[in-house]
């Protein structure tokens, strides 16, 4: 069924139940992906679904539902749930439809890629040839593969607001195990582009780690100095990001509630959220229709603003900073923590003695927003006459992610972006601490 | 759900270019659930997720496409392009179904859509209460009531036709415990493979005081310090020790392609004798039991480790493949959107020999894990790291004072020698296990145990 046909059989239905405030959420994405294991092609899958999120205003409360069936039956039924639920809400939050921004921010549209399964599976085994042409401990297991997908979202509600948004994206992975007698290590790299001039450089980063990391000894439990490496650090970032949510700050989950304006990292700290970042997936309007805009949340150690959607916003006597989610949750676009001014050697030769930290694991697990505390599963490098030495594994960091800000001392000047599957991104350059707890042996 | 005739029709289309086997997964589910914050239900979910996915193997080559669309049209369409990416060649094929009804061990008294909303919201309500009114430093409670009715249906080239039906019902409550300046939080997540009437064996207050109780400990609790050590780590949610260190290392995902530290072990001795471990997912009413897999193999009991040797590895239809053993009905996926791998369904260490009071009086100087929060491993170098939600310190045999914010890190093949001394007190907890084939309903096991020596990821002082 197409859109416009369930939007009509929605909106008849909204209408006929006197609603007066109701939106449509509809998403369609499309996806393929090859991939290949040894030197041969062994998998290929390719998916397409389409979604509707319906939400409307009864007695002043929001209820939300959503289906992937699109029977009439079930279309219908999609208003009555929704209103049905609206019911059970008893939350003061006020929660509104939006009429709609005066302007949008007109964005760079990254045009949805043409899926060639041909080029595709070419170049799926052109990275797995070069892997295995990089060196003789590649061992089994070893994975790489192309993908490409686009999404479409079409927003549209009772004030005749209708948004549309569509992107699409081309990437490759490649997974690399390496065998040395009875030890093993792995190495992973993504990246996006669709052909081997884009993406044959994971080929030799992911072979490169791997073999880094052959060796890996033991580090003494104590306290060292540290540089996360910028991936990590943006891993981090994310895993903490609900503590700049306004949604999580005024219902006491966030230890920053009532921090605005008050200093909350290093001066060298710098943290930005913008939906336009040359080269991102951008958007002009937020989960909730509002128009997005680009800003600094911490500026040299001060926290600016928390991130709002219209709720929170209203709650707070604000406006909306254009950070809303589909229910009414807080979305991310391109959060990042700014480039300073250190090179790499600058921070290796701060932090000589110390570790480089190049992966942390398990953060799911070992790191709690609620109090900032993490302890993390990590490995990386020792940090031998400002250079990079031995390979270490199996030891913890462990800290506060608020005192972490404090921490901060120095922050280097590139900033490492992820792959995205949607409009958020984290970001951060490396970082260098100058004392942290590592448990080892 | 689809008919016989259509999925004929379908997978005759899909084995028509020189397949050796196809499949068809259909799944429906309808998620519900409730949320509650600051004391008030705060926001309902309801979603219907619909949609199918189509399989086919040509050896150990597979092609996997899904598709939204469950007209007859849009099922041929996404058919014919699984046809179009497996092989070259032209083949007439007809396809017989024969349907199957396996018994169902989970049957459901009460369905939660049966349930008037009052009672649901009502005991979110007790649960989060109880919690909240534990201690007056409790300054927030979230809470949520999961339910899920998932409906599925496989059919295959094999003449597998087979539609299965099974609910879980989770609760959750996190409450959060403020002092001034700091936070701790405490979490309890109690789930079953049942309807509501899974609260006649669970007291949401008593689910609410134990979140609050969690929290308030935490408050209290000095960094964990740092270094290796003994640690005796509790039963119920504790199992998921094995879940990290062990059980994902033993599912065909990895082993089937050599990329697992378990990969070819078969018989050997992997484990201190004193453990035994099982993948169950037959235990009637547990929160990882299912009827049939996702490939529609009936679910089965394996005992993975037995007296610590490897007897047994957990494997789907491809890793059978690839691997040359039989199925285990261990094939797993969260939804249509996924191709299916070999998962965990209910893993436990079984009950020991050992005393819990001798497991504790054994260790001088360690730590014991009261709680256990989630983790992760890499099956390749078997290294993983899980998280202790409550911790104490043991000194001379004696549960001393709370610490906070640890970790406990190793390596399977390590830690499998370590575990020396095995309790009684075998207790299952209630998770959900993230991998390839996306999120699934896992119970993990054990009796309280000890770990001989271990890092414990804490914070020393400076």
């Amino acid at each position: 069924m197409k859109f416009e046909s369930m939007k009509e059989i929605i909106v008849r239905a909204a209408k006929e139940a006197g609603l007066d405030e109701y939106e449509l959420y509809y998403y369609a994405d499309e996806d393929m992906s090859v991939g290949a294991l040894k030197q041969e092609i062994d998998s290929f899958s390719s998916g397409n679904s389409q979604g509707i999120d319906f939400r409307c205003k009864v007695n002043g409360k929001m209820g939300y539902a959503s289906t992937e069936l699109f029977e009439e039956e079930e279309l219908t039924a999609l208003v009555s749930r929704a209103m049905e639920n609206a019911k059970s809400i008893e939350s003061d939050d006020e929660v509104d439809i939006f009429p709609g921004s005066p302007k949008y921010e007109k964005v760079e549209i990254k045009e949805p890629p043409v899926p060639n399964a041909a080029q595709m599976t070419e170049v799926t085994l052109a990275l797995q040839n070069k892997v295995y042409s990089l060196s003789d401990k590649i061992a089994d297991g070893t994975r790489s593969s192309a993908s490409c997908g686009k999404i479409e979202t079409c927003l549209y509600n009772s004030y005749g607001l209708e948004l549309t948004a569509s992107y699409g994206l081309q990437y490759g992975v490649v997974q690399v195990n390496v065998k040395d007698g009875d030890e093993a290590s792995f190495g992973f790299e993504v990246a996006e582009g669709a052909t081997m001039e884009e993406l044959g450089e994971i080929a030799d980063k992911a072979v490169a780690e791997a073999l880094s990391k052959l060796g890996a000894g033991l580090v003494e439990t104590g306290h060292y100095p540290i540089v996360i490496s910028g991936k990590q650090m943006r891993s981090l970032l994310s895993t903490f990001s609900s503590v700049f949510s306004s949604r999580a700050a005024q219902k006491g989950l966030s230890l920053l509630a009532g921090k605005e304006g008050e200093k909350i990292a290093a001066d060298c700290v710098t943290i930005m959220d913008d939906p336009f970042r040359p080269g991102s997936i951008q958007a002009a309007f937020d989960g909730e229709g509002v128009a997005t805009s680009r800003k600094c949340i911490v500026e040299n150690g001060t926290l600016n603003t928390l991130l709002y959607n219209l709720s929170t916003a209203k709650k707070a006597g604000r406006e909306s900073t254009g950070n809303g989610a589909r229910h009414n949750g807080i979305r991310f676009f391109n959060f990042y923590i700014a480039a300073g001014e250190a090179s790499d050697e600058e921070l290796l030769r701060k932090a000589n003695g110390g570790i480089y930290i190049t992966e942390v694991k398990g953060l799911h697990a070992g790191a709690n927003a609620t109090t900032g505390d993490f302890s993390i599963e990590s490995a990386g490098f020792m940090i031998e006459d400002g250079k990079l030495g031995r390979p270490v594994k199996s030891f913890t960091i462990a800290g506060n992610f608020f005192e972490l800000l404090k921490q901060i001392d120095t922050v280097g000047n590139d900033v490492k972006f992820g792959i995205s599957g949607g409009s958020t991104m984290f970001g951060s350059p490396d970082v260098y601490i100058p004392q942290m707890s590592v448990a080892g042996k | 759900m689809l008919n016989k005739h259509l999925c004929s029709e379908v997978l005759a289309v899909a084995m028509s270019t020189g397949a050796d086997f196809a499949e068809i997964y259909q799944e429906l589910t309808r998620n519900n659930s409730i949320h509650l914050i600051d004391g008030k239900i705060d926001s309902v979910g309801d979603n219907v997720l619909s949609g199918v996915g189509i399989r086919a193997f040509l050896g150990t080559r597979t092609v996997y496409a899904t598709t939204t669309d469950i007209t007859r049209e849009g099922l041929l369409r996404c058919a014919a392009g699984v046809a179009d990416a497996i092989g070259q060649s032209k083949k007439e094929v007809s396809i017989h179904l024969t349907e199957r009804i396996f018994p169902n061990a989970h049957p459901v008294r009460r369905l939660p859509g049966d349930v008037a909303v009052k009672e649901r919201t009502d005991i979110l309500k007790e649960a989060c209460t109880a919690a909240k009114e534990y201690d007056e430093k409790i300054s927030q409670v979230q809470g949520s009531l999961f339910s899920v009715d998932h409906t599925i249906l496989v059919a295959n080239s094999e003449e597998l036709y087979t539609v299965d039906r099974h609910l879980r019902t989770r609760l959750t409550v996190s409450a959060v415990a403020s002092d001034g300046g700091e936070n701790q939080s405490g979490f309890v997540g109690p789930g079953r493979a049942m309807g509501m009437e899974m609260f006649e064996f669970i007291d949401p207050k008593a689910a609410g005081k134990e979140a609050a109780r969690v929290a308030m400990t935490n408050l209290r609790a000095d960094y964990c310090p740092a270094g290796q050590m003994p640690v005796a780590i509790e039963n119920g949610f504790g199992g998921v020790i094995f879940h990290e260190a062990c059980g994902h290392s033993l599912e065909a995902t990895s082993v089937a392609i050599g990329a697992s530290q378990m990969a070819g072990k078969l018989g050997q001795k992997i484990a201190n004798e004193k453990v035994t471990a099982i993948d169950d997912g037959t235990l009637p009413g547990e929160w990882g039991s299912i009827n049939v897999d996702d490939e529609g193999h009936p679910s089965q009991r394996n005992v993975l480790i037995e007296n610590g040797v490897l007897k047994s590895y957990m494997i789907d239809r491809l890793g059978s493949r690839r691997m040359n053993m039989p199925m285990t009905g261990n094939s797993r996926r969260q939804g249509y959107a996924y191709e299916p791998t070999s998962r965990m369904t209910n893993t436990y260490i079984a009950n020991g020999s050992d005393k819990n009071e001798d497991i504790i009086s054994s260790i001088e100087y360690g730590l014991y894990a009261a709680k256990m929060g989630g983790g992760s491993v890499h099956p390749l170098t078997g290294a993983f790291n899980f998280s202790v939600t409550e911790g104490y310190i043991i000194r001379n045999g004696k549960i001393c004072e709370p610490v906070r914010g640890a970790s406990l890190i190793g390596t399977g093949s390590q830690i499998l020698q370590d575990i020396d001394m095995v309790g009684q007190n075998l207790e299952m907890g209630q998770g959900m296990c993230g991998s390839r084939s996306g999120s699934v309903a896992t119970n993990v096991g054990q009796p309280l145990i000890r770990v001989s020596n271990i890092t414990v990821g804490g914070r020393s002082k400076s």
